[in-house]
């Protein structure tokens, strides 16, 4: 039974046509699709994408059409299906670090003055360094939703055939936790994203609000053995918050982008205020919603 | 019992209590945190590192010794924090054009565009769409240098292509003045279009100064000075007088001459600069390295013409206007430069018309700049004619009137008497224009 059924027990005797871990892995799919989209959009940046650059904007998309792939296969084949899946959701996790180590190298100087290599302001100015990290993330996210948890909320997966791996958490508090990960990178991505214009935009303290709310609740759920209905109550709420945060934000974004005279100028969408990234907090407030449906396998 | 409520009331808001804290706990130290590092952001500012300090590169290593100057620049650049390297401009391959062997390696010492081009490539392509191309090195040194593919590259540019015996008059000073005065005088500008070794056009330098290549400096108006100044195109002196001219003298220390590009607002810029109007992408319009791409007529032409899709330029143009001045004043403010363009061109084919029996009764010289009537009739077109043009869009009063159209009835009398004079000098009737007066009357 999941989190859902304690506030609202008639939906645990509704069948979804969607599983949990088929609705995460839905979800992960289009993730890749976007964060290849907005990897693109981010990389034109500077003008000219150079090799490297382009690593996850084709690792996105590619990845994203062979989940969505793998997942008519699992109605025939399954372990077939979790093969291909775990290979894209392990190539997600290393591609998301590769990406987090070139921004680091790319956010230091090191051949500059000793104690001036590193800065707040060039964590600031140089490409996110968190951003890559949402490929691993969703890679972890994915890896688990691909595992079978046998039984349900026991913290055992399935990973092929007799192997089995226990982990010291159940599946439905493990996601939580990366529920609360992903908020926190999704913060800080934005606090430093917002100070590069100082936060002089009082719009632009709501989102830290809400993503330091966000954070802070779903790592509460998983630490609670018997969460109330006041305690998921609130998590409804907070994760029903962040989605409203991210599309105000997006909606809010697209308003600076666009030019005095509301016209839409290209370069204002590449190299302004980036339409693609309040998303991110609608999408993991819709990773928490999805957390909260029973763990049952369908 | 009531104690037993309490607790369970407590936990079912533990996590709202929790969240509500973490939010206080975090929002106030980011207040603290950036209280204390605003002043530190404010001198890492003013005092830009030098990232090249340190550097175990061997071009650094060596050039740190030799020519520092460029070094020290090139450190405090944004390309050498891009990681972009000695190398990557400079060193070529060994049957590359111009490759000079240096070190063990082979070097341009000027890298070309096509190095640029790695990695600005619409930069590139806009550029070699534009006036400052080809057609300003043609300007001098004429077409008949041009490869086959690049003649055709010339003649897709708007200004190429486009030459009379004005203009024609004017690039053959070039010749008559040599190589020892054109090397500092015309070649010193021009060049921003020259072809280069390995087929590239122009030099992205002469604009973007190396070693620290900076936004501000190439936004500043002080860089396009270096060759819109004078009296054929006093550019810069019209900036001056004008009133977005005075804004920048006034008031351009405090706007944000680094603001990322394709992201300028009035907060940025609350006056234009020659960037601003012609190059960077402001309000509606886009940034392009066209000089061109935002112009209605070709005011350099001594007779001016539309430009081919002058509508769609003009759109572009007005989109940076309309930051700042409305439809109505943006309207009234063409059609009356509109007018003033007219004006000039009707002075300038009259001219053409006064000095016509000479020409037809072979009374000049073949050879231009050999008599004092040829100048009078170029600085009429090519000093006050261009002048009073430039002066009417830019807004620089004193120049379309004392340094413009004052000066082109001035030159027109002289050029009647001196055209009467030689008429008069081969038994031929003199001619009668009539007193000056505007188009029309």
């Amino acid at each position: 039974m999941g989190h859902i059924a304690t506030l609202f027990p008639a939906i645990s005797r509704r069948r979804l046509p969607l599983s949990r871990d088929q609705l995460m892995l839905l979800l992960a799919a289009i993730n890749l699709l976007f964060l290849g989209l907005d990897t693109y959009l981010a990389h034109l940046v500077s003008g000219t994408i150079v090799l490297r650059e382009t690593i996850p904007i084709y690792f996105g998309v590619i990845a994203g059409v062979i989940l969505l792939l793998a997942g008519l296969i699992a109605l025939r084949n399954r372990r077939l299906a979790v093969i291909l899946g775990s290979i894209v959701f392990v190539s997600s996790i290393l591609v998301g670090l590769l990406g987090a180590y070139f921004h680091i190298i790319r956010a230091s100087l090191p051949h500059a003055p000793i104690g001036s290599r590193i800065s707040v302001s060039l964590l600031i100015w140089a490409p996110p360094v968190i951003a890559p990290l949402t490929f691993s993330l969703v890679g972890l996210w994915g890896m688990s939703a691909a595992l079978v948890e046998e039984p349900a909320g026991s913290g055992i997966l399935r990973i092929l055939g007799k192997y089995r791996i226990r982990l010291p958490y159940s599946k439905t508090r493990a996601y939580l936790m990366m529920v609360s990960l992903g908020i926190l990178a999704t913060l800080l991505s934005s606090v430093l994203d917002h100070a590069r214009d100082e936060f002089r935009n009082p719009w632009v303290w709501v989102p830290m609000i809400a993503g330091v709310f966000g954070t802070v609740v779903p790592a509460g759920l998983a630490a609670i053995q018997k969460p109330t209905r006041m305690d998921v109550t609130i998590y409804i709420f907070t994760m029903l918050l962040l989605i409203v945060v991210g599309v105000v934000g997006a909606v809010l974004h697209v308003q600076v982008d666009l030019a005095s005279q509301q016209v839409i100028v290209v370069e204002r969408f590449i190299r302004g205020a980036p339409f693609l990234a309040p998303l991110l907090f609608a999408n993991m407030g819709m990773f928490g919603l999805i957390v909260l449906v029973s763990p049952e396998e369908g | 019992m009531n104690s037993s409520n309490e607790q369970s009331r407590n936990n079912s808001l533990r996590l709202l209590i929790l969240g509500l804290v973490a939010v206080i706990i975090v929002v106030g130290l980011t207040l603290v945190i950036l209280s204390i590092t605003q002043p530190d952001a404010a001198a890492e500012s003013n005092e830009p590192v030098n990232v090249l300090a340190n550097s175990d590169n061997e071009c650094v290593v060596c050039h740190s010794k030799n020519t520092p100057g460029i070094v020290d620049q090139y450190g405090h650049s944004t390309m050498a924090a891009a990681e972009v390297i000695c190398q990557d401009c400079h060193e070529v391959d060994e049957d590359y054009p111009d490759a000079v062997e240096h070190e063990g390696t082979f070097v341009l010492g000027t890298p070309t565009t096509a190095m640029c081009e790695d990695c600005h490539e619409a930069e590139v392509a806009q550029f070699n769409q534009s006036r400052h191309s080809l057609p300003a090195y043609v300007a001098y040194a004429g077409q008949e240098t041009l490869s086959e593919e690049m003649l055709a590259q010339y003649t897709a540019v708007p200004e190429g292509g486009y030459i009379d015996d004005k203009i024609r008059a004017r690039n053959s000073l070039h010749a008559i003045e040599g190589p020892a005065i054109t090397h500092f005088a015309c070649e010193s500008c021009h060049n921003v279009g020259k072809p280069a070794s390995d087929g590239s056009i122009g030099q992205c330098n002469d604009c973007h100064l190396r070693h620290e290549f900076s936004l501000e400096q190439a936004r500043k108006p002080e860089t396009c000075n270096a060759c819109h100044i004078g009296p054929d195109h006093p550019q810069w002196e019209i900036y001056q007088e004008s009133p977005h001219g005075i804004a920048y003298a006034t008031g351009g220390d405090n706007w944000h001459w680094e603001a990322e590009s394709g992201t300028l607002t009035v907060e940025d810029f609350p006056a234009p600069t020659c960037a601003t109007c012609h190059l960077s992408g402001f309000g509606s319009t886009g940034t392009t390295h066209d000089v061109g791409d935002r112009l209605t007529w070709f005011l350099a032409a001594p007779i001016s013409q539309r430009r081919p899709a002058w509508q769609d330029n003009a759109v572009r143009m007005q989109g940076v206007c309309a930051e700042c001045h409305n439809k109505e004043f943006i309207n009234d403010f063409y059609t009356a430069g509109d007018a003033a363009v007219e004006q000039v061109n009707a002075w300038v084919a009259e001219s053409d018309e006064i000095i016509a029996p000479l020409v037809e009764n072979d009374l000049l010289t073949a050879q231009p700049f050999d008599e004092p009537i040829d100048f009078v009739y170029f600085n009429l077109w090519h000093h006050w004619g261009r002048t009073a043009k430039f002066g009417s869009w830019m807004q620089g009063a004193d120049y379309v009137q004392w340094h413009g159209a004052y000066e082109i009835l001035h030159d027109r009398a002289e050029l009647i008497e001196m055209v009467n004079d030689k008429l008069e000098g081969a038994g031929l009737e003199p001619i009668d224009p009539g007193p000056p007066g505007p188009l029309g009357e």
